[in-house]
């Protein structure tokens, strides 16, 4: 289903229901774009078609820190504007981890399940950006609620749930047709992002597919001379929208067996350490190769989804400089080293 | 809000055994039963220090109290060492994939153990001789350092009755008194013949006696895909969601503890 929508019925929309819903919206926070609470003041500064923001859209599910002993999250009603497709497809990685098989994180699944995405094309990729080196698209396919493509001064809406559906119930009288002339004008610009993309990454584009040469040049030196300039900060995992992992710690707070959920880092030294202090990656490549492994081998394996996006925050968070696209194509050109 | 799977349950320690200089059984009475297949793990919550993931060294059939036979190499086990009876701690679980009895079935198993790897072995063998017209043999070799540090001591003189069963036992350094084998576990492997082709092996102990008795096994004819491993990993959820006992593709805690050795034969670096 799409519509055509007044970005001024949008925005009066929102700003009526900002009371009722925790709005987040991508809006400009020094020289980045970043969520801000929504409220009718600033509703007008949202920045729908640009790129991604800084936070991952992890951060509204899975908290840095989470008493999860509780009987409930509190988590409030939700939505989430102008998330980009790097963001969903990264999502839909945690979704398996938290949401299928024996067991369901119940903090994740009640912010998940209170929040509304509103996704929205990017059609100014980053020079970080790297979406369509990994057959990703800067544009939403699937897993959002409602999407949203600004052309010109309206918004080509487009419906992608039941949820989103319900959502819209409310202001269907300010929804038109949409012309085949809008969608064309979209096509157009999605096209040119996914060009730019791929413009932006020309040095870095492998003969084999990314997933591939991690694979395959496992042995290679390269590891080693990649992880020179890392300091462990864990900040490539912290801001990866898919890096999941976490640590269960005790705490002496109140209560029978108070028990707080931290995000935590592959790249750390204990990450994998076990009783007596055997310690399965000990050197730092290992780890740094073990992240490569996880996003391009073992979770495709599993999931049947490369989960690195190629949103390129990674390559701009690393206090080592270190490029993951460099990274990669350094290990494809120097295969057949041991 | 769905089930809640970080919240343990509470359990009362209601026996300390001392089993060695630093192995001690803990028995605990949880306030819910908690049922469990043979090689599953649970993880338990000492309050306000932390949990840590250990497989019952009990039978399954014993459903009212369960054992954890643990030795103290740690913060959180060096603090459990220090516990009393009547103290509470936390039980989550049971989690993962236990030993596969179905295989097993009609055949001879080979029980390879060393040190305090024998707490799951323990489990198995209670199990199997619960169950025992259904197998053909089974043989134990465990190993140990030193004739102290056996654990079970009181257990072996009545399992050495069981018709089925036979044991070898080795230790690394002998003391005055030991009439049985001097060396590492493997050497006991020697002295054994199994029927190859209907056997299944399984091994739990320190990763470096894994490594050379898997490779050993490998050596007197076991196919991969017939010698089954206790995989020990830094396990914190439990759950397969917080990646810290990542295996290659697997997640130990969910995918394991216990696997064929051929699914994991492939993985750099399995035995660290």
């Amino acid at each position: 289903m799409k519509f055509l929508l007044n970005r001024a019925n949008w925005e009066n929309f929102l700003g009526q229901i900002s009371k009722t819903y925790l709005i987040y919206a991508p809006q400009e926070f020094y020289g980045e774009l970043a969520y801000q609470l929504l409220a009718p003041e600033n509703v007008s500064k949202t920045i729908y078609n640009t790129y991604r923001a800084v936070q991952p859209l992890k951060t509204f599910f899975s908290l840095p820190q989470e008493r999860v002993t509780e009987e409930t999250t509190q988590a409030g009603k939700t939505i989430v504007l102008g998330v980009k497709n790097c963001d969903l497809k990264a999502i839909s990685v945690m979704d398996k981890i938290f949401l299928e098989g024996e067991f369901v994180d119940p903090f994740y699944k009640e912010r998940r399940d209170k929040t509304l995405i509103v996704s929205s094309d990017c059609y100014q990729p980053k020079d970080t950006c790297f979406c369509a080196l990994l057959d990703n698209n800067p544009f939403p396919e699937a897993g959002f609620d409602l999407n949203l493509s600004q052309i010109d001064s309206v918004f080509l809406l487009e419906v992608g749930s039941p949820k989103g559906e319900s959502f819209i119930a409310p202001i269907k009288e300010d929804l038109q047709d949409v012309t085949s002339d809008l969608i064309q004008k979209r096509e157009k610009k999605r096209k040119e992002a996914t060009e730019r993309v791929l413009e932006v990454n020309r040095e870095f584009r492998t003969e084999r597919p990314f997933p591939s040469v991690v694979k395959d040049e496992y042995a290679s030196p390269e590891w080693e001379e990649a992880a020179r300039t890392c300091v462990e900060c864990g900040a490539c995992t912290n801001i990866c929208p898919s890096c999941y992992c976490f640590l269960l710690v005790d705490t002496k707070d109140e209560g029978k067996f108070p028990k707080v959920k931290f995000w935590d880092s592959c790249q750390h030294t204990g990450f994998a350490r076990v009783a007596a202090g055997v310690n399965p990656r000990a050197k730092l490549y290992e780890r740094l190769r073990n992240r490569y492994l996880c996003k391009y081998e073992y979770r495709p394996e599993n999931f049947g989804i490369v989960a690195c996006t190629g949103c390129g925050r990674c390559v701009e968070a690393c206090q080592g400089k270190i490029d993951k696209r460099e990274v990669i194509k350094k290990l494809e050109e120097r295969s057949g080293e041991t | 809000m769905v089930e809640n799977p970080y919240l343990p349950i509470e359990a009362k320690v209601e026996k300390i055994i001392d089993e060695t200089s630093n192995i001690k059984t803990f028995v605990l009475k949880s306030s819910k039963k908690i049922k469990f297949e043979t090689g599953q793990f649970v993880q338990l919550t000492i309050p306000g220090s932390g949990e840590a993931p250990f497989t019952p060294s009990s039978s399954p059939s014993q459903t009212e109290k369960i054992e954890l036979t643990v030795m103290n190499v740690g913060l959180l086990t060096g603090k459990l060492h220090e516990m009393r009876e009547g103290e509470v701690v936390g039980i989550r679980g049971p989690y993962g994939r236990g030993y596969p009895l179905d295989d097993f079935y009609k055949k001879e198993v080979l029980i390879l153990g060393g040190g305090v790897g024998m707490a799951p072995l323990r489990s198995l063998l209670l199990t199997l001789l619960e169950n025992v017209d259904k197998f053909r043999r089974i043989v134990l070799c465990y190993g140990a350092k030193t004739p102290e540090d056996i654990v079970y001591k009181g257990a072996f003189p009545e399992w050495q009755k069981k018709k089925k069963l036979e044991i070898l036992r080795s230790v690394d350094k002998a003391a005055p008194g030991w009439n049985e084998t001097e060396g590492l576990v493997t050497v006991l492997l020697d002295k054994i013949e199994m029927d190859l082709k209907n056997s299944a092996a399984v091994v739990c102990g320190p990763p470096i006696m894994m490594k050379f008795g898997t490779l050993k096994l490998l050596d007197l004819g076991y196919q991969p895909e017939n010698i089954y491993l206790s995989m020990e990993k830094n396990m914190s959820c439990g759950l397969g969601k917080c990646g810290h006992c990542g295996l290659g593709k697997y997640f130990v805690c969910k995918d394991g503890p216990v696997f064929k050795y051929d699914l994991i034969k492939d993985i750099p670096d399995i035995w660290l």
